[in-house]
């Protein structure tokens, strides 16, 4: 396991095959893309669908109305400075700033504790009462997932998971008091098999604290193959909206990792590389296990999605900021506020899951996406 | 009479052989297809599923080559030459072959009851059933009918050759009754698959726009031949190239519409500054 710690960091350092925008050469282009796109189809059709006979996408369902180049509204991440009952000081980008706890105002750290009990020094992650207010009503301090397939074991706790190939290898160390909650969900911590686990944050690895699912009874590499789709693709699609870390993106990003980007022009065109050592023999490439859970159209990095939380009733208007392959494999429903309608759909970085209303450590919620806004 | 009939299941004897042999070289081909087309193994593991990961890759390699290697031993044993003990052999180890999947099926059907038979490659997703399990059995007593058939040999007559085609049709019918995969063969040849999940090469879409009245339109405002970008939003890909337009740069943006004949084309200028639109577009 611990030959593999030098392979972790590399294999996050560049995610190989991604037509990522935090990796790209010029990520400005992929801002353009709305712009070019909305020229060329006119702006109706550029906001309202990708199909040439698509219905306008009426919002409609009361939703806030979209403000583009303002970013995050409800959340504010930074480092807990000083933390008392009714004080959370943070230092966000903006420098330091003071934010008034709400009476009802409940934080986490691997489990749910009193904001008095938070640490200074924690990575914070807050969602505040109303859009712009000053005051918050949650905390999530080092907040951690680890999405992917199993593809190393060492002793009963700890594994070395892919996350795929945008985003690379995670060392996870189940913790003590959660190996029978997380062996409930997850009986096969196995080489092959998934596991989607939410924990907290530590230099290198990721301490697991809770099952974000159930366990998949298939190989990683052989999920179901969806039924055939008879005529388009419903729009708006129902499903599961998931989050992840960061990683190598800003901490602030507002978007998501989409399962179904174009194969021709994003992350599948580049070739596998061959396997150098036993843990890549279980390591599976999820676009070599066909479409996937979900049957999602072809999109591209910048593309434009409308995204609601069925559960809270709060929507945005976000891009695709990369690729989120691995979600293809899960075929899992949320049960946030009743049965997912189909799997994951999205998989939106962890202040978009945040501003969206969605709860760290419940994991995901039942979402409705509509391409193109 | 009771000459008649005792020849009629004779020939009904005899024409169980060409049939296991290919059912069982079609068994072996669908699963190579399936590894081929998907480039792992995983996809036609089947009943392998069962046995633990190290040891799906070996069984299913063994299974795939037992069906092949029962196969060609039918069609070999079935004339003259590989009558008599070599015969036998072939079709009580082919009957062997087939009681053995009926316990697997029957096995995997209690243990996994959401996966396939993949008995063709997992061709068809449809869960095990009482329809898979009974053409395992049908075959498996074709096989033992099989044991101790004298060799095949052309149809004496004409009325011989059309009992023979009676026959094998309802043979056949019954199999296909039986068959899952029938059923999703009849489904994909009459689907076709929407154009927001259709895989189509960026090249096909670039022969598509050269070819377009668009691409004429404009093609004397482009500086270079090589797009600065190319993306796709559903049925839609767009592609960029730099151009000039009255002396000044632009960016010139088509959007194909992902068919496979005579895609509508449109097209726009912008400032390669602003970003302002400088024509409207049309389409094709």
């Amino acid at each position: 396991m611990q030959s593999h710690l030098r392979q972790v960091r590399n294999s996050t350092d560049f995610p190989r095959w991604c037509d990522d925008v935090m990796t790209s050469t010029s990520p400005v282009r992929f801002v353009r893309r709305s712009v070019l796109k909305a020229a060329v189809l006119g702006s109706r059709s550029a906001t309202s669908g990708w199909r040439a006979d698509s219905a306008d996408g009426a919002d409609g369902d009361g939703l806030e109305p979209d403000q583009p180049g303002i970013g995050l509204r409800y959340t504010v991440l930074g480092k807990i400075l000083d933390v008392s009952p009714h004080i959370l000081v943070l230092e966000t980008d903006a420098g330091e700033q003071r934010f008034p706890l709400a009476p009802t105002a409940v934080a986490w750290r691997g489990g749910p504790v009193a904001p008095a009990a938070l640490r200074h020094g924690d990575h914070a992650i807050v969602r505040r009462l109303a859009p712009d207010s000053p005051v918050v009503e949650r905390i999530w301090a080092e907040a951690g997932r680890v999405t992917g397939t199993i593809i190393e074991r060492d002793g009963p706790a700890t594994l070395l998971v892919d996350e795929g190939p945008a985003k690379g290898r995670r060392i996870v160390i189940i913790a003590a008091g959660a190996s029978g909650r997380i062996q409930v969900r997850f009986p096969r911590l196995e080489p092959g098999y998934l596991i989607d686990v939410i924990g907290l944050r530590h230099d290198g690895f990721l301490q697991a604290l809770i099952p974000a699912t159930a366990q998949p009874p298939y190989h990683a590499g052989h999920p179901p193959t969806p039924p055939l789709v008879g005529g388009h693709v419903p729009d708006p699609i129902s499903g599961t909206a998931v989050w992840h870390e960061p990683g190598e993106e800003p901490a602030g990003l507002l978007g998501l990792a989409y399962p179904a980007l174009d194969p021709e022009t994003s992350c599948e065109r580049v070739a596998p590389t061959p396997a150098t050592c036993s843990g890549d023999l279980h390591a599976v490439d999820p676009h070599a296990t066909g479409p996937g859970c979900v049957r999602l159209p072809y999109l591209s990095v910048g593309s434009m999605l409308r995204l609601r939380n069925d559960c809270a009733g709060r929507g945005r208007l976000l891009p695709v900021t990369g690729c989120g392959a691995t979600a293809r494999l899960f075929c899992d429903r949320c049960v946030s506020c009743g049965t997912s309608r189909k799997g994951r759909i999205a998989d939106l970085t962890m202040a978009a899951f945040v501003e969206l209303g969605g709860d760290l450590e419940a994991g995901c919620f039942n979402a409705a996406m509509t391409i193109g806004g | 009479m009771t000459r008649s009939v005792s020849q009629s299941v004779l020939i009904v004897r005899e024409l169980q052989v060409p049939l296991l042999a290919v059912m069982l070289i079609g068994g072996c081909a669908g699963k190579a297809w399936r590894v081929i087309r998907d480039r792992s193994f995983a996809a036609a593991f089947g009943p392998a599923g069962l046995f633990p990961w190290r040891l799906r890759h070996p069984i299913m390699i063994a299974m795939c080559a037992t069906e092949f290697g029962l196969g060609l031993a039918l069609i070999a044993t079935t004339g003259g030459p590989g009558a008599g003990l070599p015969a036998t052999a072939a079709r009580a180890g082919t009957a062997m072959f087939f009681l053995v999947a009926i316990g697997t099926l029957y096995e995997v059907r209690q243990r996994r009851p959401g996966a396939g038979c993949g008995c063709f490659g997992d061709f068809s997703d449809t869960p095990i059933g009482l329809r898979t399990i009974g053409r395992a059995c049908l075959l498996c007593v074709s096989a033992l009918a099989a044991i101790g058939a004298p060799p095949l040999r052309m149809a004496s007559s004409f009325r011989e050759a059309a009992f023979w085609v009676c026959v094998l049709a309802l043979e056949l019918t019954l199999i296909a009754g039986l068959s899952p995969e029938v059923a999703e063969i009849g489904v994909r040849l009459g689907y076709s698959e929407p154009c927001e999940l259709r895989r189509l090469p960026v090249t096909r879409t670039l022969t598509a726009l050269r070819g377009s009245s668009q691409w004429r339109r404009y093609a004397d405002r482009l500086i270079a031949d090589t797009p600065t970008d190319i993306w796709r939003e559903g049925c839609w890909r767009f592609v960029v190239f730099e151009g000039v337009s009255h002396g000044r740069p632009v960016d010139i943006v088509f959007a194909v519409y992902l068919q496979a004949r005579r895609p509508p084309i449109r097209a726009a200028i912008l400032d390669g500054a602003t970003d302002e639109v400088l024509s409207p577009s049309g389409i094709r």
